[in-house]
């Protein structure tokens, strides 16, 4: 055998760009993997929650009696049972309330032998209310006399913002066009289809482990150690496979120490799982909000300020809904050459749900009002200035090396290659121009196209103290390597791209890198799985870790084969000279004669990658990120204008990638990210009638499906960020972001209507187009 | 608790003897008292279709469907379409075209999916999207789901 | 929670309708609409649960003598594929829920549930179709027949008897002129509780619309017959002014209200959209 390969050579090649599969996918498809929601521990008991369904009032009396004394309840707990734990952005929230606030409040819970039972027992709890007045809008909440919320805000203002950058009085006089509209944008929901799950269970020494779909289980551990009176080192955060998270579980939610107060209190192991109504009703939102932005450009169509003034209602208690005006400042400010910004951002609470982070964090909200404005100002200008709208983007489009008025630099900017790579893809400006002579024909049905971009960080972003992550990596005698990562894997596919980012750098193939991560204990420290930040960082630390064990091997290798160890690489397994792959020694040979030696050198590195990012200041002039990206998206619709139906036929997407890694699971997060963003444009819509979701199922919150989805055109524009691993940036929130303004726009290019407030549903769409026959 | 009744029926190939309450679901059934835990719960009315299954060779929402009614019938859940470990061709065709994400939906949609071909091997794109409605997926877009179907009948593009 | 004190699944039509004299019995068929009504406590269960699937003769389509009969465990599925069924028939079931549901739900199944949305129930309105009941009297079972524009009484609200079984459905098989359509609104298909359906039928010949029958659903308390749509269209020529006519009488016919899915404008203005396409379909014909 060694005699044979000592002839061969092996030619260098790439994984970078190929398709790797997803390795936890044939255990998913074949229905063996067990989710958190299928997970049951000996002993475990189940826990219930009951919630207020109503928006405000006092706690008058809780009479758990009556639960108690069902046969097979275990425990029943009231805010009184637990300890003076506050959660939340704020810390305002409790996991029991001893105040309603809003629908959802969580009041008493119950730990019981079975779900059946526990549901019983909730059934028997008697609680009574003195309902206060509530409050239920931003104006209303803002009123002298208001009722308060939350006592330590008397005024019921939480969290607000300001940024502001160069003379807007001068800016406004320079300017030949102003635009000035509000955007309200809509409740929506995550709609995992695992529904929220926690299972807490105790062990003799005090010590927690709890099995969680956090997306964040470092911090989390912090978060949570107050409610049970423990240290965040006795806290043992176990992910296991989850049905998807979308920035759902990016903060501690009261069920969860619920359940670990009931695990603490009873001494066994706890679960607790939603049903989909719960799960609606329970879960975080996207923060809605309404937007009054100001646009200002010269007649040559340069831009010369944005104004943004956002209200949102925070609903009774702070989680990270209300903190994304950090993310949609840097739209407002850097999206386009922006000369002059003033932002301005106001939560306001009321007695209605509140928000959490989801998918575009800010970015949904911000850009389906700039990317308006923007269609807005290419359409007057092309009326009015002769102006072709993809020159007057290009116009204002950054170049590589620029910064914004907040610092970001955008050190490779491929935006103006987005707009070209789009346009010229869908034949944008011809179709722009064909369907708006056809809109004033007669027809029912109408066409149009509409493009949309905006930008999003795209390496991480420094919003904590540190935004890195840890990777440990060994490898056996076998050449079998171990990766442990602080990166989560919770579906998007880190998997994949870690096994293929080790596999190339050591030459090995994608199936024996075996990933260990999920689990506080194993892994070394993250700051979570969001912000498009995980193949960026979590990446960048598993090649860095993996460069070390290269290093290291083939500083053993050169001493043996007595060649320079920059002459020598790791190729398909073997350990070969670089310029002609000629074969020296087997890979997990060298690695058996590294360890059997008197001095053994067994591969074990570790790596934390800390990105090159400025920490998110409270004047917001930080490069906050280690990397920046675009996005252009341009969609086809057909109208129906008698019933209002608007089909996306088509989106043709062109995103600034850095480079491809993974092309399969690219590409998947590009569709699936589009598929959040074509629900929020058209379909989906918590609908409220006085704090209470009045649509709590699938039946009427409308979800995308199959024949929903437009065919897709996806371009991918490689600049080669130098920070990312082999260039790659992070991608997963612009396509979630984009689609619905250029949707927006498309509709706008078929029928004359802008829509400021989404969803364009059929209802709303025939309702406009019918007023605007009236006129 | 309701009154219980003896079921026989065949699942995944093999017998099974069973006292359920009359009102258990399928689902239930499978779940807690079968240990098969490949058959997911997400909405509980239908709407979702992850708890598709196979009932003597049509699909049906098995959170809709009273244990009761398996008395002699035929059962396949997802554990049940390939053999063990080996996955039958849908399923390696999900796996290989990147269709498979946090995989929560990917039971129901595979056995949907496995029911299309079999009722229609020769299923457009536009037939696969019809009877995958029932199906949601939050992770994909369902562009790869669909790609995956496509390459088993052999209509890609 | 409401415990079931009895489960029988009968194999004998009159077996199951015997079952039923004594009172006190939920019907099981397809379980699509039953499972989450129990669940969601909109309904319980009475203390037999009496299992109708088992029963041999009560599926499937037969046409005997100019009639065809639909048996009340048909499913959805098996009526979209059958060649028996009226297209307007078949329509309606391929936009019924999802595959998955239209494999598990009956005919029967969906007009006892009588909502106003019941999508099956909209064209069986335009074949003018009739149920029949059956209950035990006397030691035997006896079939009464009713018109199906005559069935509903408010939503979820019959005029069948607890002590009857729907068994068959039985319309006159529709003869070479007759054209029926079936609308129903949505951005999908089918996955949509319909927020108004049409469906219009009649014989179409020489250019000239008769016996004509129009149907609504979602727009009043129970699925209904638009009586003046069908007054204005008898005998006419389907002119763009006829039709135009048409739709606002329709727009008179329907007495929809607002609820979460849609306000009482935009039904009204489907209701006329949805009769105009229609029209010209069966023009088109």
């Amino acid at each position: 055998m060694s005699e044979q390969v000592a002839f061969q050579h092996i030619e260098k090649t790439s994984l970078i760009g190929t398709r790797i599969k997803k390795p936890d996918a044939p255990a998913k498809a074949i229905g063996k993997t067990r989710y958190i929601n299928d997970m049951v521990l000996p002993q475990m008991l189940y826990g219930k929650i009951l919630h207020a369904g109503r928006t405000h009032a006092e706690i008058v009396s809780i009479d758990t009696s009556e639960a108690e004394k069902l046969p097979g309840v275990h425990l029943v707990i009231t805010a009184q049972d637990t300890p003076d734990l506050k959660l939340g952005f704020v810390k305002d929230n409790a996991p029991l309330k001893d105040k309603v606030r809003c629908e959802r409040d969580e009041v008493a819970a119950v730990a019981a032998e079975s779900e059946a039972i526990a549901a019983e027992a909730l059934k028997l709890i008697k609680v009574t209310y003195k309902d206060l007045p509530p409050v239920y809008t931003i104006e209303d909440g803002l009123k002298d006399g208001a009722p308060v919320i939350q006592d330590r805000f008397p005024d019921n203002k939480s969290l607000s913002f300001k940024f502001t950058h160069g003379d807007m009085a001068a800016a406004e006089q320079k300017s030949d066009i102003i635009l000035d509209d509000v955007f309200n944008v809509h409740y929506v929901t995550h709609c995992c289809m695992g529904t929220s799950c926690a299972i807490a269970d105790f062990d003799h020494n005090g010590k927690l482990t709890i099995y969680s779909q956090t997306q964040y289980p470092y911090n989390y551990k912090m978060d949570l150690a107050p409610a049970l009176g423990i240290d965040p080192g006795d806290i043992r955060v176990i992910q296991p496979p989850t049905g998807g998270s979308f920035g759902a579980k990016l903060d501690v939610y009261p069920f969860e120490p619920v359940a670990a107060i009931l695990a603490q209190k009873t001494g066994r192991p706890v679960k607790i799982l939603f049903d989909r109504e719960e799960e609606f009703i329970n879960s975080p939102t996207r923060q809605p909000a309404r937007m009054h932005l100001r646009t200002g450009c010269t007649s040559d169509g340069i831009l010369t300020f944005r104004a943004a003034d956002v209200m949102m209602d925070n609903g009774a208690y702070t989680s990270w809904g209300p903190t994304v005006p950090v993310i949609m400042m840097r739209t407002v400010s850097g999206h386009y050459r922006v000369p002059v910004v003033d932002f301005k951002g106001q939560a306001v609470y009321t007695n209605n749900a509140y928000a959490g982070s989801f998918r575009g964090y800010g970015n949904v909200q911000m850009t389906y009002a700039t990317a308006q404005h923007m269609d807005m100002l290419a359409e007057k200008l092309a009326k009015d200035h002769n102006l072709d709208p993809i020159e007057f983007r290009l116009k204002n489009a950054q170049k590589s090396g620029e910064v914004t008025p907040q610092k970001s630099f955008l050190r490779e900017c491929a935006l103006a290659e987005c707009l070209t790579t789009a346009a010229e893809a869908s034949d944008y400006v011809n179709k722009l121009n064909k369907y708006t002579a056809e809109r004033a024909q007669e027809g029912r049905y109408k066409r149009g196209i509409g493009l949309a971009s905006s930008i999003h960080n795209a390496g991480g972003a420094k919003i904590h103290k540190s935004d890195g992550c840890g990777t440990i990596l060994k490898m056996d005698d076998y050449a079998r390597v171990t990766v442990i990562t602080g990166a989560s894997e919770i579906g998007q596919g880190i998997d994949a791209v870690i096994a293929q980012i080790v596999a190339e750098e050591l030459g090995v193939p994608t199936e024996h890198v075996n990933l260990v991560n999920n689990d506080s204990d194993l892994g070394p420290w993250d700051v979570g799985v969001h912000a498009s930040r995980t193949t960026f960082i979590a990446g960048n630390g598993a090649r860095r870790a993996a460069i070390k064990a290269k290093k290291q091997i083939l500083a053993a290798a050169s001493k043996q084969a007595n060649v320079s160890a920059d002459e020598l690489d790791l190729r398909g397994g073997f350990v070969v000279q670089d310029k002609d792959g000629a074969v020296v020694t087997k890979l997990d040979k060298m690695l058996r004669q590294m360890h059997f030696q008197p001095e053994p050198d067994v591969v074990m590195v570790s790596d934390y990658y800390e990105p090159n990012s400025e920490p998110e200041g409270r004047d917001h002039i930080s490069d906050h990120s280690a990397a920046y990206s675009h996005a252009v998206h341009i969609a086809e619709v057909l109208v129906d204008t008698y019933t209002g139906e608007v089909k996306v036929e088509k989106v043709t997407m062109a995103q600034d990638v850095g480079r491809v890694i993974n092309r399969m699971g690219l590409e998947a997060q590009m569709e699936g990210g589009l598929a959040f963003g074509l629900g929020f444009a058209l379909s989906e819509e918590m609908i409220f009638e006085e704090g209470r979701l009045k649509n709590p199922s699938f039946r009427d919150y409308k979800l995308p499906t199959a024949p929903d989805m437009p065919d897709l055109d996806i371009h991918f524009i490689e600049s080669d960020c130098a920070e990312g691993p082999y260039g790659a940036k992070g991608i997963a929130e612009l396509p979630t972001i984009v689609v619905a303004p250029a949707i927006a726009n498309a509709v706008y290019n078929a029928t004359g209507i802008r829509f400021f407030n989404p969803p364009m549903t059929p209802e709303k769409v025939a309702r406009a187009i019918w007023e605007k026959k009236q006129v | 608790m309701s009154v219980k009744t003896e079921l026989n029926f065949t699942l995944n190939g093999r017998p099974v003897n069973i006292e359920v309450p009359v009102d258990m679901t399928v689902l239930n059934l499978l779940r807690e008292n079968l240990d098969l835990k490949g058959t997911k719960y997400a909405c509980g009315e239908g709407e979702c279709g992850a708890c598709t299954i196979e009932v003597d060779g049509t699909t049906i929402n098995s959170c809709l469907m009273y244990a009761a009614d398996l008395n002699g019938r035929t059962v396949m859940t997802i554990e049940g379409l390939g053999a063990g470990n080996k996955m039958h061709p849908m399923q390696q065709s999900f796996v290989d075209h990147g269709a498979v994400q946090c995989g929560f939906c990917m039971p129901g949609m595979i056995i949907q999916a496995n029911y299309l071909v079999k009722q229609n091997p020769d299923l457009t794109r536009e037939e696969m999207k019809r009877g995958l409605e029932g199906n949601i997926c939050r992770c994909t877009g369902y562009t790869k789901v669909l790609d995956a179907v496509a390459a088993i009948v052999g209509a890609e593009g | 929670m409401s415990e079931i004190e009895k489960y029988i699944a009968p194999d004998t039509v009159s077996d199951a309708v015997k079952a039923l004299s004594s009172g006190g019995v939920t019907i099981l068929a397809g379980g699509t609409d039953l499972t989450p009504q129990v669940d969601a406590g909109r309904r319980s269960h009475a203390p037999t649960l009496m299992n109708i699937r088992r029963v041999d003769d009560l599926s499937g389509i037969t046409q005997n003598k100019g009639e065809t009969r639909i048996g009340c465990l048909t499913t959805v599925s098996e009526i979209k594929q059958s060649d028996l069924a009226p297209a307007i028939l078949r329509q309606a079931a391929d936009h019924f829920a999802s595959e998955q549901i239209r494999n598990a739900a009956t005919l029967g199944g969906n007009i006892c549930n009588a909502s106003p949305a019941g999508d099956m129930i909209n064209p069986l309105l335009v074949l003018d179709a009739s149920v029949e009941l059956a209950s035990w009297k006397e030691g035997a079972m006896e079939v009464r027949r009713e018109p199906i524009s005559r069935f509903f009484t408010g939503p979820g609200k019959t005029i069948k008897h607890d002590n009857e079984l729907l068994i068959a459905v039985v319309f006159d098989t529709p003869g070479p002129d007759f054209v029926g359509y079936f609308r129903k609104s949505g951005p999908r298909p089918a996955l949509e509780i319909s927020t108004v359906s049409v469906g219009i039928g009649g014989d179409y010949k020489d250019g000239a619309f008769h016996n004509v029958r129009v149907a609504f659903g979602a727009v009043g308390p129970t699925p209904l017959r638009g009586k003046a749509t069908e007054a204005m269209l008898e005998g006419q020529a389907l002119t763009a002014e006829v039709i135009d006519k048409a739709a606002r009488a329709a727009q008179d016919d329907a007495t929809p209200i607002d609820d979460i899915r849609a306000t009482s404008w935009y039904r009204t203005h489907l209701i006329a959209v949805f009769t105009e396409e229609l029209l010209n379909n069966v023009c088109q014909n």
